[in-house]
């Protein structure tokens, strides 16, 4: 038996076999070899009796036939097939994908064949990641079983954010604009049913791998509750874990008689359960884009006190207000600094928190500000309100901005709200490695669960 | 904590099928755990209230003993500051024709005399096993609105004292113990010790399915269990 949490041969397979695979490149079958062509660089072995090429590649009739043991195989079949193809596979694969629906969630017929899914891989000893999913998106390796086409759903380029998700069409639409945001990531995990492979197993394996240095989880359910708890805790002590967790309105305690039942959602339960495994929870898919950028691309602040720095007065009065409801603080400029930078500054910017530059910043008196007010023990993190009006700011913002003179640890948020040229500017401060929002609003939650960490980066 | 004999009382439980534990057993267990918990006799008529009221001295608190009835208070079945023996007549007779009219099917085990709890603020604890996450513990600022408010605070069992604090300082009605409009102070520390035992009894007895305490009367020193239940399972 192996190790509970050993899932190398997820993670760093130099052989695939892809069991099922079909010349028909509208197949899913077929959207998963074209992917595996693409970006992955094992061996790939294209399994079906039926044929003996299939896209080019000898195409062998089953995985024993292939001559030697592979690493992953992926199984593209009907269902009711599939329990005897993993028998079948005995000891030659040591992970299976299994991306196939119509398991438990399909009714009582599905509970069975899932059940003896599960007794295959029991007696075969292979580990399963699914049924009823999408499998591994995979930056570092260029495993990628997610059967939907590229020009469809983009996908992100290598970076040390890691997905895990229940749901299938979540993760893919999360990596989807993730790619179109320029952020990377390393591991993404559709997990599906979880029939063998869950959430716990995927977390054991993140909290060790050098890689990921964040993770971010969806769930609808967990089954076994305190092994998560325990799994999600050591994960989370090493690297920021944050999760969104639906099905909110679901009622707790059925027939509860004490008012802790009835008042008992099985909400506020995960939510305990999240914050004893120090799990930053994430309310719904905004929120956890957000997080994913903020932690795609930068490390918790250290506290919750954060400096504005703003050409527009207004928009930093809002983001201040946002810091504020969210239960951040602003903390207004301590004198010495203020008057170095009145001494510094024309008379009519405002020096304050917010600090605000005015109609005539340029991308130097940005730096100067982030500079000064940064290098001290003043504030934990900065959020830059760049509005793109003052004719002096350039595209070179971001990249100044991105050196953090002065200073190393603390996070830079950038919020660029505005139109068309505004909005592409964002896409510069992903690519100088800062993460950048629309709106106060989403720039205030990324720093709020950056927050989060206080102290454990 | 005397964890056998908390044990013991829920097996007898169960051993004749009971689904809840009526106060006097509930309190039983929370003595045996150490909580501060009022003096009480259990009688089974109106003679033996007014003995029981005599012995323990007025004013008292009279209840219903049902396992039909769990939110007796509701139900007209809990009267606070019974005076004197003329009041306890009334209250008891007034008290079994509403049971007879309200609930003619509930079963009445007998009656609950019980000393008064002075007056102090009234909080929630309560304790729940959940099927996936197990004994999970509840704070809330207590009272019979506390479903309407929901201004309560979860954690998973075991907790620390550190998350007993926390939990108390979530409730928005948390200034209500620390002094709002010149109240008093009171004593957080019974409150985090009732919490942190609640979730012990839950991590460490099996068969209680949840156990509640409400109101727990929390005082400038020390906390008094005014009433509790468990339900078993």
């Amino acid at each position: 038996m192996q190790k509970r949490h050993d899932l190398t041969a997820f993670f760093s397979p130099s052989s695939i076999a892809l069991v099922g695979a079909s010349p028909s490149a509208g197949k899913i079958s077929g959207i998963i070899l074209e992917n595996l062509r693409n970006s992955f660089k094992g061996a790939i072995y294209p399994v079906n009796p039926h044929y003996n090429e299939v896209m080019g590649l000898r195409c062998h009739p089953s995985i024993e036939a292939i001559g030697s043991p592979v690493d992953l195989a992926v199984y593209a079949l009907g269902a009711e097939s599939v329990p005897e193809a993993i028998l079948n596979t005995g000891g030659n694969a040591a992970g299976a994908v299994v991306v196939s629906g119509g398991f438990a969630e399909a009714g009582p017929k599905g509970v069975l064949l899932e059940k003896a899914l599960k007794d295959a891989a029991r007696s075969t000893g292979i580990r399963v990641i699914g049924p009823n999913c999408l499998g591994i998106y995979d930056a570092v390796t260029g495993l990628d079983t997610f059967f939907v086409p590229r020009d469809r759903v983009r996908r992100p380029g290598r970076g040390t954010l890691s997905i895990i998700s229940q749901s299938g069409s979540f993760a893919a639409t999360a990596i989807d604009e993730l790619a179109t945001d320029g952020i990377g990531v390393a591991r993404v995990v559709s997990y599906g049913n979880k029939s063998d492979v869950d959430e716990a197993d995927c977390l054991d394996f993140l909290a060790e791998d050098p890689e990921t240095k964040a993770v971010a989880i969806y769930v609808e359910s967990i089954e076994d509750g305190r092994r998560f708890v325990e799994s999600a805790a050591r994960c989370s002590a090493i690297k920021p874990v944050m999760a969104v967790k639906v099905g909110k309105s679901a009622s707790g305690i059925s027939a509860a008689r004490s008012h802790t039942g009835a008042i008992a959602g099985s909400y506020e339960i995960y939510r305990a359960a999240f914050r004893k495994a120090g799990i930053i929870e994430l309310n719904g898919y905004e929120d956890f884009l957000v997080a994913c950028k903020a932690f795609g691309l930068t490390s918790g602040a250290a506290g919750k006190r954060v400096m504005i720095i703003t050409d527009g007065g207004g928009m930093g009065v809002n983001v201040a207000d946002e810091c504020i409801a969210a239960g951040l603080t602003v903390p207004p400029l301590p004198e010495e600094l203020i008057e170095e930078l009145s001494a510094a500054f024309p008379p009519y910017f405002t020096t304050g928190n917010p600090l605000d530059l005015t109609g005539s910043a340029t991308d130097e008196s940005f730096a100067f500000a982030l500079s000064k007010t940064m290098s001290g023990d003043y504030y934990d993190m900065v959020i830059v309100a760049a509005l793109w009006g003052p004719p002096a700011l350039t595209d070179n913002l971001p990249g100044m901005l991105a050196q953090k003179p002065g200073f190393n640890e603390k996070p830079i948020i950038a919020c660029t709200p505005g139109g068309a040229y505004s909005r592409e500017r964002i896409r510069l401060f992903h690519e100088a490695g800062l993460p950048a929002f629309l709106t106060p609003e989403a720039a205030v939650t990324a720093a709020c669960v950056l927050s989060k960490r206080q102290g454990r980066r | 904590m005397d964890l056998r004999g908390i044990e013991r009382i829920v097996k007898e439980a169960l051993s004749v099928s009971r689904k809840v534990l009526v106060e006097p057993d509930a309190k039983e267990v929370l003595k045996l755990a150490s909580f501060q918990v009022p003096a009480s006799r259990v009688v089974k008529d109106v003679s033996g209230a007014i003995e029981a009221a005599r012995e323990i001295g007025f004013p008292v608190a009279l209840k219903l003993i049902s396992p039909d009835i769990i939110h007796k208070s509701d139900a007209g079945g809990v009267f606070l500051n019974v005076m004197d023996e003329k009041e306890i007549e009334e209250k008891w007779s007034g008290m079994i024709l509403g049971m007879a009219d309200d609930y003619p099917t509930a079963i009445i085990e007998g009656f609950l005399v019980e000393e008064m709890v002075g007056s102090g603020a009234e909080v929630i604890v309560g304790c729940l096993r959940d099927p996936q996450f197990g004994p999970v513990v509840m704070f809330g600022i207590g009272g019979v609105t506390v479903e309407l408010m929901k201004d309560v605070s979860f954690r998973l069992a075991p907790i620390t004292r550190e998350e007993a604090f926390e939990m108390m300082a979530e409730v928005k009605g948390f200034p209500i113990l620390t002094g709002f409009r010149g109240k008093t102070i009171k004593d957080l520390d019974a409150i985090a010790d009732a919490l942190i035992k609640l979730g012990e009894i839950m991590a460490r007895v099996d068969g209680i399915k949840e156990l509640e305490i409400n109101p727990l009367i929390v005082h400038e020193r020390g906390a008094v269990v005014a009433d509790a239940r468990a339900i078993l399972e």
